[in-house]
């Protein structure tokens, strides 16, 4: 027999947040899916909104109008489809990478992981640049045209921190929401999908149809009031924190298929 | 590498042509495993098969770590080898097919002067 | 000879089917293993249950002795490379190569440079925008230039030309030699593959029908030609695998023959021709020969 196995020289075990570190890495491999093409799309919906805001304020020449419409700006929702966005980006990341990752011998958990972590960083990435944006948009009162979409009044009527905190918050939202529905994607593909979406539907139903017929909508109100805006924000992790741990369970038992 | 014997014997047949035809003359080096591996595209643990059949018969021997050289003497021990072999292998298999075919003895050594003054 | 992977009445059902049904085997230390069979044989599954990405519905897989599923200091050792590897949509080759290391800790990237030469792979084109061919490439550079002490080639070489698959076989036997680890190869191009297995295990229908070292299943079998009625009766009771007849001839494939019954067959007349590994599992199988060479 050939005798020749020449010993394979003893390498260092990566350790369990070298393997976790990695799938971040992974994620970033191509920055364009979760970091460049929502910065474009966030800039691209400014840009718009810049030249709408413009447009407008070329035909309003009273400084007390232009307050008012300044105010009516306010209550655009542009902003908000930034973290609708993220939740695509959470469910297109983890179904592009998944196969990918278990054909590079990583194991479920590490992915899952991973991703998590990335969903992480990419909200505070983006809670902190927006919160740069919405500085920048206070101190030039509003790109000079009196334009409000990152001190949309969505974002609380707080400083600047609070706002920091409500976006970082809304984003782990969409990220976890996204990762679940990733997650079951990836095990039980388009059927897992609409089944759990489904399910999503009928609970928000079942929860208005309650509150409509016990009449308590002015307590829910009420809560909304008194747990304050951030306080009802921080609720979202709860949820946030659920879906978390429901897609790591979700993903656990998934294979790649096709 | 393609008949029907084990390749491992095929690949010591051919070492030991080449030393016979003297391309591999004795004290020379030869080959690797692995460059006999990777020449006949076979997998190494057969080439080393093979070649080890002719460690243990004495025709090669391994230097360590410098590689496998042709045994002093071991042409004329091939020669001697394969003419018992020429004996047994085409000697008989003649004589059995001439005789089936009602060929003598005589008339068989005299088709083999004619064939060889060809 | 170290085990390195075993498995152990290992089954996987997918409903009624059973992708792969009671198997029992070993893999050793630093050799090459050839996994043999038709498509849908099991094959796939196999090394999915091998690599952890498939659960076992009975029986158990030790590799490098414990459990694969989930398991980081085992799968850390292994890469698998699937003909059907999905790559994210939006990459390149280059984000491939870029993400390779990471993973596999003993990668060499110069090697894999080498290779993307020779398989003149371009880096810079999106992964959607590739050849079946390119796209098989990926696999094949990564599965060589990853080194893992463990490697499953799984049908590499779909849409890669006979040169490039050349190379492949060229580069992996030469590699081995340097670097020794324990390769398993899945495919249906066995004549092309014959020379390069040390041992060679045979699936159909998700069971395992030959376990045996190359060497030996290559002189397992020998056809007999001749006359008919010489043929038979030099068969006589043996098991035969094959019987072909056209007028007064017959072609019988027979279990290997010793040297004294090869002396006798050459004496009664009869021919005998080896029988290459392909023809051995097309005849095991009974498949048609057709499923086992290249499709356009």
């Amino acid at each position: 027999m050939t005798a020749i196995a020449l010993t394979q020289s003893p390498t260092r075990t990566p350790g369990a947040l070298q393997r976790v570190v990695n799938v971040v890495k992974l994620h970033f491999a191509n920055p364009y899916t979760v970091l460049i093409n929502p910065w474009i799309i966030l800039i691209g919906i400014f840009l718009v909104n810049l030249a709408i805001w413009a447009i407008i304020m070329s035909q309003v020449t009273d400084p007390a109008d232009r307050a008012d419409v300044t105010e009516g700006f306010s209550y655009s929702g542009s902003s908000l489809f930034i973290f609708v966005y993220m939740m695509i980006v959470a469910i297109q990341a983890m179904n592009q990478t998944f196969s990918f990752a278990l054909g590079m011998s990583v194991t479920r958990r590490d992915y899952y992981l991973g991703s998590a972590l990335t969903f992480v960083l990419l909200s505070a990435v983006f809670a902190v640049g927006m919160a740069v944006l919405a500085a920048i948009e206070e101190a030039t009162s509003g790109w000079g045209v009196g334009g409000r979409m990152f001190t949309s009044i969505y974002f609380g009527d707080g400083p600047w921190f609070e706002r920091l905190a409500f976006v970082f918050l809304a984003m782990l939202f969409f990220f976890f929401v996204g990762a679940v529905a990733a997650t079951v994607f990836v095990r039980w593909k388009a059927l897992g999908l609409t089944v759990l979406l489904g399910l999503l539907g009928l609970i928000t139903l079942a929860f208005v149809a309650l509150v409509t017929f016990t009449r308590s909508w002015g307590s829910v109100g009420e809560w909304f009031a008194t747990t304050g805006f951030l306080g009802s924000a921080l609720w979202s992790l709860v949820i946030s924190a659920v879906a978390g741990v429901a897609g790591f369970f979700i993903l656990r038992r998934a294979t790649p298929r096709g | 590498m393609d008949d029907s014997r084990p390749i491992f014997l095929q690949l010591a047949e051919q070492i030991e042509n080449e030393i016979l035809s003297g391309a591999l003359p004795e004290e020379s080096q030869v080959p690797s495993t692995n460059e006999f591996a990777a020449f006949h595209r076979i997998n190494p643990a057969t080439a080393g098969k093979g070649v080890n059949l002719l460690v243990d018969d004495g025709i090669l021997y391994k230097k360590r770590g410098i590689g496998m050289f042709v045994t002093a003497g071991a042409r004329e021990r091939l020669l001697a080898k394969r003419r018992e072999g020429f004996r047994t292998e085409y000697v008989g298999p003649l004589l059995q097919e001439a005789r089936k075919l009602g060929i003598t003895t005589d008339q068989l050594t005299d088709m083999i002067r004619n064939e060889d003054t060809q | 000879m170290t085990t390195i992977a075993e498995a152990t009445g290992l089954s996987k059902h997918f409903g009624a089917v059973r992708a792969v049904d009671d198997v029992t085997f070993a893999l050793e230390e630093d050799r090459i293993h050839g996994l043999l069979g038709r498509n849908g044989a099991g094959k796939s599954t196999l090394m999915q249950l091998l690599t952890g990405q498939e659960f076992a519905t009975s029986g158990s897989v030790r590799v490098f002795g414990a459990s694969p599923a989930e398991n980081a200091s085992v799968l850390r050792n292994v890469c698998f490379i699937k003909e059907s590897q999905r790559y994210p949509d939006d990459w390149k080759p280059k984000h491939v190569f870029r993400s390779t290391p990471w993973f596999f800790e003993h990668w060499d990237a110069e090697f894999a440079e080498q290779l993307i030469d020779e398989f003149r792979l371009p880096l810079g084109r999106p992964i959607k925008k590739l050849s079946r061919g390119q796209l098989s490439s990926i696999g094949v550079i990564v599965g060589l230039a990853s080194r893992a002490p463990l490697t499953f080639f799984d049908e590499p070489y779909l849409g890669l030309d006979a040169v490039a698959r050349q190379l492949f076989y060229d580069r992996l036997l030469a590699d081995y030699a340097e670097h020794p680890r324990t390769v398993v190869l899945s495919t249906h191009l066995i004549d092309e593959v014959s020379n390069l297995l040390e041992h060679v295990f045979v699936i159909d229908q998700g069971r395992l029908l030959v376990d045996s070292s190359a060497e030996d299943l290559r002189s397992s079998a020998t056809t007999v030609v001749g006359k008919a009625n010489t043929v038979d009766e030099f068969v006589g009771g043996r098991e035969v695998l094959h019987r072909d007849a056209l007028g007064g001839l017959a072609s019988v494939t027979v279990a290997g023959l010793d040297d004294a019954e090869r002396r006798a067959a050459a004496a009664a007349g009869l021919e005998l021709a080896p029988v290459s590994l392909q023809q051995l599992v097309v005849r095991i199988t009974g498949t048609a020969q057709k499923e086992f060479e290249v499709s356009a």
